[in-house]
């Protein structure tokens, strides 16, 4: 019934397609008005998870710290980049990428092995390689509604094997070292930082003023709805895909520029710590809802908590299994709050 | 015969990809210059223990349109929890694992169930703390089984061909088979996959059939960990994402759909069957490692293509398009027909 009932509303305002925009922004800033004026449940939970951890950073020596914070912003900027990229992905429906360590690790290794071409080549080549391969599964998903997870656990595979194959299974060194200026600390803080936040910004301001941007939630809330309403459905989604592929890229040039080599491992856990961000950042993996702001936030906070079990001698497993419950916590609240109400 | 066959993708698909592995395993002779021995059929008979309960598990939740990705993680945990606590008794080892599968599928299954939360979030959010738990209880390195009389016994031959291991994977298929095809609960469960709210009003009990399953799948990964970790005298923190390949591509080629509703146990058996041929016909003919992830991606890939709804959408578009052309030639030339014989 309720469906039925959001389905319609979904055709109406996406056949007004001149005034859609307008609609969905007004929409947004009403419930932004409500949630200010009546604080739920999970606000003051999240007002209290703050305060809890201020209070554990002030009883942890150095956590307050110019060093730390640093440290912090640096490892927010590693997962970060790639976390706004999942969070558009995230948006238009497509659920999650679990080929986001291999391609990062290839743009890193197609990055340093045309160092001797020119800084600004590299780089563009390792974008393209980013954004070809992942705007192929994108169009995989999007025209043929391919199922996303299995997918990408395949495309993963498959460019890890070629990636092996091409390199021999050798560690790639780069001919010239011209990237060193991405690895630079301006004001002190990394190259990689401001880019986050000039990423964020570019991204919340897509998804919130531009047609592409408005249809990826339109899409992502209800896709048959949109397909009905003559929404250019494939073509938003492998647009969706090509910017998180292009992130991706980004993520593997700094990786590739902090490391000076790459070699298969270079992606680390980067698949399950995007999307770790994403969903604490409170996007639904059900698509329509969410913001690359938001998604910031997600990833700062789990950098927060990873640093401070670091800081209080707790190993990687236990960083680890801190990181998937809070991921649960959120993801069951986030439900939750959706839902309530509808039931 | 035949045409029931075609109209049921979830005998044809097994009923043709087994035979087809078997007969490509029975020509590897001609690559590898080796004759096959009993031997080769116990070691694929070995991969298909190590590989079953898993994908049996992966396989029943898919049926009812879930997707439980945590089973690595509980596969992993499973093994590292037998092999710290079966030093001295291998059974309590076992036991131990599969209480802790069986009340981590139930939790899961109980926040699916009750919550109707979706359950990629839920099984990713587990899969990392899993991973992390894990890690935190080995201390994030491999551990060595110091009980070598339950290595050597879970490997012993029996029969030629087979171990205590793999007639153990062999008899969960068997129970899997006679409980979904002679009680009720095999329509349930694709009843519960094909469409959920038309069960729910038929009487299915939804909710208590999926506790149940997430129940089994997290029983069956933690067994197959338990088990597998005995075979090798060691468990890994960490076996990556392998095992869910592997176990997505059997399950798959079991002709289980990603969109649920479809699947069969004894279809599961054959595809894991045919993972576990594939896997001795690359060991015997000693491909390069970055060659089998290739053949699995493509697989995957190819199975995934095939399984998409919107490629069939398109392919019925185009005929339908071709149909309509093929008529208004024809009455096009019958119009010319008439328009000749009417002077």
């Amino acid at each position: 019934m309720t469906t039925a009932n959001s389905e319609h509303r979904h055709a109406t305002s996406a056949a007004g397609t001149g005034s859609a925009r307008r609609k969905a922004g007004s929409a947004t800033e009403a419930k932004g008005r409500i949630r200010w004026r009546r604080p739920g449940p999970l606000d003051i939970g999240i007002g209290i998870g703050i305060l809890a951890v201020v209070l554990v950073g002030a009883m942890t020596s150095r956590f307050f710290s110019l060093d730390n914070a640093r440290a912090i912003l640096a490892s927010t900027a590693a997962v970060g980049i790639t976390a706004i990229g999942a969070t558009f992905v995230m948006i238009v429906g497509s659920a999650v990428s679990l080929a986001v360590s291999q391609t990062a690790t290839v743009a890193a290794m197609i990055f340093l092995s045309t160092q001797q071409l020119g800084l600004g080549v590299a780089i563009l080549l390792a974008l393209a390689c980013g954004v070809a391969v992942t705007a192929a599964q994108g169009a995989v998903i999007g025209f043929w509604t391919a199922n996303p997870i299995v997918l990408t656990i395949a495309a993963g595979f498959a460019i890890g094997g070629v990636a092996i194959w091409i390199s021999g299974g050798a560690t790639v060194y780069p001919k010239a070292t011209a990237f060193r200026t991405l690895d630079s600390t301006p004001l002190g803080l990394p190259l990689a930082v401001y880019v986050l936040i000039g990423l964020a910004l570019l991204a919340q301001w897509m998804l919130h003023r531009t047609t592409a941007g408005r249809q990826l939630y339109l899409i992502g809330e209800n896709p048959a709805a949109a397909r009905a309403a003559g929404l250019p459905v494939g073509r938003v989604t492998v647009i969706a895909w090509a910017f998180f592929g292009a992130c991706i890229a980004l993520t593997g040039i700094f990786l590739a520029s902090f490391n000076t080599s790459a070699n298969a491992d270079l992606g680390g856990t980067l698949s399950l710590d995007a999307i770790a961000a994403v969903l604490v950042g409170g996007t639904a993996i059900g698509g329509g809802r969410g913001s690359a702001l938001r998604t910031l936030g997600g990833a700062l906070l789990i950098s927060v908590i990873s640093d401070l079990l670091l800081l209080r001698g707790f190993s990687t497993g236990v960083q680890l299994l801190a990181k998937g419950l809070l991921v649960l916590l959120v993801v069951v609240t986030v439900h939750l709050r959706s839902t309530r109400g509808r039931r | 015969m035949i045409r029931g066959l075609v109209s049921r993708p979830e005998r044809l698909v097994p009923a043709v990809s087994l035979p087809v592995v078997v007969v490509a395993f029975a020509c590897t002779p001609l690559i590898s210059g080796e004759g096959l021995t009993t031997f080769d059929i116990r070691n694929a008979l070995q991969g298909f223990a190590q590989l079953g309960l898993l994908a049996l598990g992966l396989g029943l939740t898919m049926i009812a349109r879930e997707f439980d990705l945590s089973v690595v993680g509980t596969y992993a945990l499973g093994g590292m929890l037998a092999v710290q606590t079966g030093k001295s008794s291998a059974i309590l080892g076992v036991v131990v694992a599969v209480a802790a599968g069986a009340a981590i599928g139930a939790v899961q299954g109980g926040l699916v169930a009750w919550l109707r939360i979706p359950s990629l979030p839920v099984t990713l959010a587990t899969y990392i703390a899993l991973l992390g738990l894990t890690s935190a209880i080995s201390g994030g390195l491999s551990k060595t089984y110091t009980n070598s009389a339950a290595t050597l016994w879970v490997d012993r031959t029996i029969l030629v061909i087979f171990s205590p291991r793999s007639l153990v994977t062999l008899a969960a298929f068997l129970i899997a088979a006679l409980m979904l095809g002679f009680t009720k609960r095999g329509r349930e469960l694709r009843a519960i996959g094909g469409d959920r709210r038309a069960s729910r009003v038929a009487g299915v009990r939804v909710e208590r059939a999926l506790i149940g399953l997430f129940t089994v799948s997290g029983t069956l990964a933690a067994l197959g960990g338990a088990l597998l970790s005995y075979s090798y005298a060691s468990a890994n923190p960490n076996p990556g994402l392998q095992p869910l390949i592997l176990g997505a591509v059997a399950v798959l080629l079991g002709g289980v759909s990603l969109a649920g509703g479809r699947g069969l146990p004894l279809g599961l058996l054959a595809g894991t069957l045919s993972v576990a041929l594939i896997a001795q016909i690359v060991a015997m003919t000693a491909l390069p490692d970055y060659s089998t992830e290739l053949l699995y991606a493509a697989l995957l890939v190819i199975i995934v293509a095939i399984d998409a709804p919107g490629l069939r959408q398109t392919l019925d578009r185009l005929k339908a398009r071709r149909n309509s052309k093929a008529t208004s030639t024809i009455t096009l030339a019958s119009h010319d027909q008439y328009g000749a014989e009417s002077p």
